[in-house]
């Protein structure tokens, strides 16, 4: 059952998750602008935040939000993606105040801007450092959120996902996807059998 | 070369920040990044009217390390080395954590004897982390004796983990899919005579301090939140346990073999500090009763998979969150791979973060001591927190 | 007390180098006694590597101290950041005169002993004020507030405890207050006025800043408040005058309550700082034992308990005096 204070927003991808393989009982997508309107639906429901993480992924910088609930725990996971070149996403600080800082220390992991954060200055990093984001990734390092979040023996089951959101579809359908897809495939089961042929292949 | 004035320069980034929100008629005050309470080189920028906080503002990164970044140029290996330095006091859960997350991620099993021997471990270090802020915190509240009462016992705690691991403070005991080795037999009747000393021991921590009447009137219904501020700040922990939420990662989301264990979840309700002082020397008393537990039911066997997972070995492709409750709250660490030589990112969930980010809306209106009281209270390990 | 002679003088002189030795001493012996005190409460050894015990330790101390770099904060108040130490430890000093540590040892006894005391003991506030704002700290500038408002609170019961024993004694003498008194413990005036010797008590602890009211110096607070810029001598100074007005206060208690030199059997000055020392080693073991009170703490103790029971205690005895 979708959580209920999901359940009346339109995201772009939620997938029930396997505790045990990801940790996290649901994985979604988040529209940018919906951001504060689900955070507030999250808070109102009694979900605590535990983190807001960058991730620098190929298709565009990502802001990861994970929530929890107390008394009925399981892990929501939900992903927000901007384009690289403008990096900016609705701060949800007013809502979550504890997201102030999650938020600050973004910007200066990866240069992202949340508007609105009443105190945007940098949190950890010097001030002068202001320029410099060591968890960026340069262009040809970038993994694909397919890798990242869809990978083979994931066990997701969709729930929903909205009409033209591919980035997360198992199969690829084009020839170029498939050809991205395949050598990534092929080179996994390969490191596996080298390092752990025990664990590797239950997995 | 002449002499820099020092109080001509009109401060630095932060603290020109921090004045362009005061008040007329207020002393900005600077406490840290060197003072005797903020253990460490935590900084807060007070605004105060007389002895009452009208606004306060912690500054972190004095202790920041890019853990994070550390850990995409390690191999998952070498990345455990980092874990001990992450929260000194508990380094073992954090060991934990990396070790978890990786092994979530890999689909490694981890043999049942190492299981025991991590729970051991943690609870072991819990006690000790715990035994380290109660007498830091006494300490902060001016009395300078309990301290040396509670590092007699940690001592006898961190003999027993330099037995397991070898180190004394920053451990990296655990190994991908078990732990480095078997413990030596005089371990565990070192443990089972500790067991009921520890027992003795706290209900003289209570005897001697808890009751004083100066301890209570100074931290009985001070820095009061509720379940509400637990949720919008993330506050985990003792922190929640004191506001009432019976909330802990060991029975919510069940690692390792602690579902096997029986112990409470200490709550109190007042929220207070005295309240979060009881949840963690109640705390105490829970993990000796894990550990008794642990002793008795503790099988033979290997303390590592049959063919573990080489230091340098590569994840495989995906993500996993692993959460495991610290002494301090909830530590999650979240790995992604691209099934590369390092991981791809890790985030390091730190409890202290999250709980210090409070601090500015407990200490508002309050007195500089009673604002030293709260601080003690959220069990600050600055490393931890900076990361 | 009449003629001004040379045999007065002469006294005075003796008495006040014999003053500074004792102190200066005492200071030192209490230094050790503290550390030792503080290792035996915590479980620990203590000091106890130079000298049988660690005895030499305070002298070594006080050597580092007399060659330490004495630093003043530029914008620091350079006569008055200087004046204050000096101006904390030498009324002290004056302070030991009136003392009657036995009818032979006193090295001079006014009749307004007592009143001497009280009055000079206020100057010791002077200085912890104009260290405090000399020294351009803020936190210096709030242990000195502290220091102020809670040594003036704290003036005031001593003074009604003191009072009392007064009334009751019709002197402000102190040896004279001694010589009325018996040499067994029943006949000392701690009998007789037990709720003004702990009123007295309680207020020694606010009046020195000693730990649980030593919030003047709140070292978790206010790193070391007033004294926070000193380094050196300064320190040394302040130091030093911290446990002269201890070991005062305590001859000024063993005097009014506890018989002063007289004992059960061979009266003398032994008898005097055998009990001063018994209430240092309380001081010191309270200070080993409690918690930090809060500002608002101490100050309710003292006007909402303090004041009205010295006061009733006050009345209470000039009640019974004026009746019997």
């Amino acid at each position: 059952m979708i959580p209920a204070p999901l359940a009346s927003f339109d995201l772009l991808y939620l997938a029930r998750e396997d505790h045990a393989r990801t940790g996290s009982a649901w994985l979604g997508v988040m529209a940018l602008q919906d951001i504060p309107a689900i955070a507030k639906a999250l808070l109102a429901a009694g979900y605590h935040l535990e983190d807001i993480s960058g991730l620098d992924a190929a298709e565009g910088a990502v802001a990861a939000y994970h929530f929890d609930h107390f008394t009925t725990p399981g892990r929501i996971t939900l992903l927000a993606l901007a384009p690289h070149d403008a990096p900016v996403f609705p701060s949800i600080a007013a809502i979550y105040q504890g997201a102030e800082w999650h938020e600050r220390e973004t910007r200066d992991f990866f240069g992202y801007v949340f508007t609105d954060n009443p105190n945007f200055i940098p949190l950890l990093l010097p001030d002068d450092m202001a320029d410099i984001h060591p968890l960026k990734k340069p262009e040809a390092a970038r993994a694909s959120l397919l890798t990242l979040f869809a990978g083979e023996g994931r066990g997701s089951e969709v729930q929903r996902k909205a009409e033209g959101f591919t980035l997360l579809d198992q199969p690829a359908p084009t020839a170029a996807d498939d050809a991205k897809a395949a050598p990534a495939e092929a080179k996994q089961p390969e490191a596996k059998a080298d390092d752990q042929p025990d664990g590797g292949k239950d997995a | 070369m002449t002499r820099p004035i020092f109080s001509d320069t009109k401060g630095d980034f932060y603290s020109i920040n921090f004045e362009k929100g005061a008040r007329e008629n207020t002393i900005i005050l600077n406490m840290g990044p060197q003072h005797p309470s903020t253990h460490g080189v935590l900084r807060i920028l007070l605004e105060l009217d007389g002895e009452y906080i009208v606004r306060a503002e912690p500054v972190l990164g004095y202790l920041h390390r890019m853990h994070e970044k550390m850990g995409e140029v390690k191999t998952v290996g070498q990345y455990m080395a980092n874990m001990g330095r992450v929260d000194y006091l508990h380094a073992m859960a954090w060991n934990w954590a990396w070790a978890g997350a990786a092994e979530r991620l890999a689909g490694i099993e981890v043999p049942e004897r190492a299981e025991y021997l991590r729970i051991i471990a943690t609870e072991l270090n819990r006690i000790a982390s715990h035994q380290v802020w109660w007498g830091a915190y006494i300490l902060d509240l001016g009395a300078f004796t309990p301290i040396l009462y509670s590092f007699e016992d940690r001592e006898k705690i961190l003999d027993m983990l330099q037995m397991m691991s070898g180190a004394r403070l920053t451990f990296s005991y655990f190994r991908l899919g078990g732990v480095a080795n078997d413990v030596p037999p005089v371990f565990f009747d070192r443990l089972r005579e500790f067991i009921p000393y520890m027992r003795n021991r706290l209900n003289m921590y209570h005897a001697l301090v808890t009751g004083n009447m100066i301890l209570k009137q100074r931290i009985e219904g001070i820095g009061v939140m509720d379940v509400d501020a637990c949720n919008r700040y993330g506050a985990t922990g003792p922190m929640c346990r004191g506001s009432g939420i019976a909330h802990d990662t060991r029975r919510a989301e069940p690692y390792g073999l602690y579902d096997r264990f029986d112990f409470n979840i200490p709550v109190y309700h007042e929220g207070c500090c005295m309240a979060r002082y009881m949840v963690r020397l109640d705390e105490i008393e829970e993990s000796l009763k894990i550990l008794e537990q642990a002793v008795a039911a503790i099988p033979e066997g290997p303390v590592l998979p049959a063919k573990p997972l080489k230091f340098n070995a590569k994840l495989p492709a995906g993500e996993a969150y692993y959460a495991v409750e610290g002494g301090r709250g909830k530590i999650g660490v979240w790995v992604a791979s691209d099934g590369g030589k390092t991981p791809y990112r890790i985030k390091l969930r730190a409890p202290g973060f999250s709980n210090l980010s409070i601090f500015s809306e407990l200490a508002e209106g309050t007195l500089i001591a009673d604002s030293i009281a709260i601080l003690g209270s959220l069990d600050l390990v600055i490393p931890e927190v900076d990361r | 007390m009449n003629e001004f002679s040379l045999w007065t003088v002469f006294t005075l002189v003796v008495g006040l180098v014999a003053i500074l030795a004792f102190i200066a001493g005492n200071a030192m012996a209490l230094v050790w006694m503290e550390r030792k005190v503080a290792g035996f409460i915590q479980r620990r050894p203590g000091p106890n590597q130079l000298g049988p015990a660690g005895v030499l330790q305070s002298v070594a101390d006080a050597v580092k101290l007399l060659f330490k770099q004495i630093l003043k904060p530029s914008n620091a108040d350079s006569i008055i950041f200087f004046l204050a130490p000096i101006l904390s430890f030498f009324p002290v000093a004056l302070l030991f005169m009136p003392l009657p540590f036995s009818p032979f040892f006193t090295a001079y006894s006014p009749n307004l002993g007592l009143l001497l005391i009280l009055a000079f003991s206020g100057i010791n506030v002077l200085a912890v004020l104009l260290a405090g704002w000399s020294s351009n700290n803020k936190y210096s500038l709030y242990g000195a507030a502290r220091g102020v408002s809670q040594s003036v609170a704290y003036e005031i019961p001593l003074l009604l405890a003191v009072l009392a024993i007064a009334f009751q004694h019709g002197t402000l003498n102190l040896s004279e207050i001694v010589e009325q008194q018996g040499g067994w413990p029943w006949q000392w005036n701690v009998f007789t006025q037990p709720l003004a010797f702990l009123i007295y008590f309680i207020s020694i602890f606010g009046e020195t800043n000693r730990s649980p009211f030593d919030l003047p110096e709140a070292e978790s607070e206010l790193t070391a408040g007033f004294h926070t810029e000193y380094s050196g001598m300064g320190f040394a100074l302040f130091f030093l005058a911290e446990y002269a007005n201890m070991v005062l206060v305590c001859c000024v208690a063993t005097a009014l309550f506890l018989g002063g030199w007289k004992g059960p059997f061979l009266d003398g000055f032994w008898w005097f700082l055998a009990k001063a020392y018994g209430l240092l080693f309380i001081m010191m073991w309270v200070r080993w034992t409690y918690p930090r009170a809060r500002f608002d703490m101490l100050l309710n103790l003292n006007w909402k308990w303090l004041l009205p029971l010295g006061a009733l205690n006050l009345l209470a005895t000039a009640f019974v005096m004026k009746l019997f």
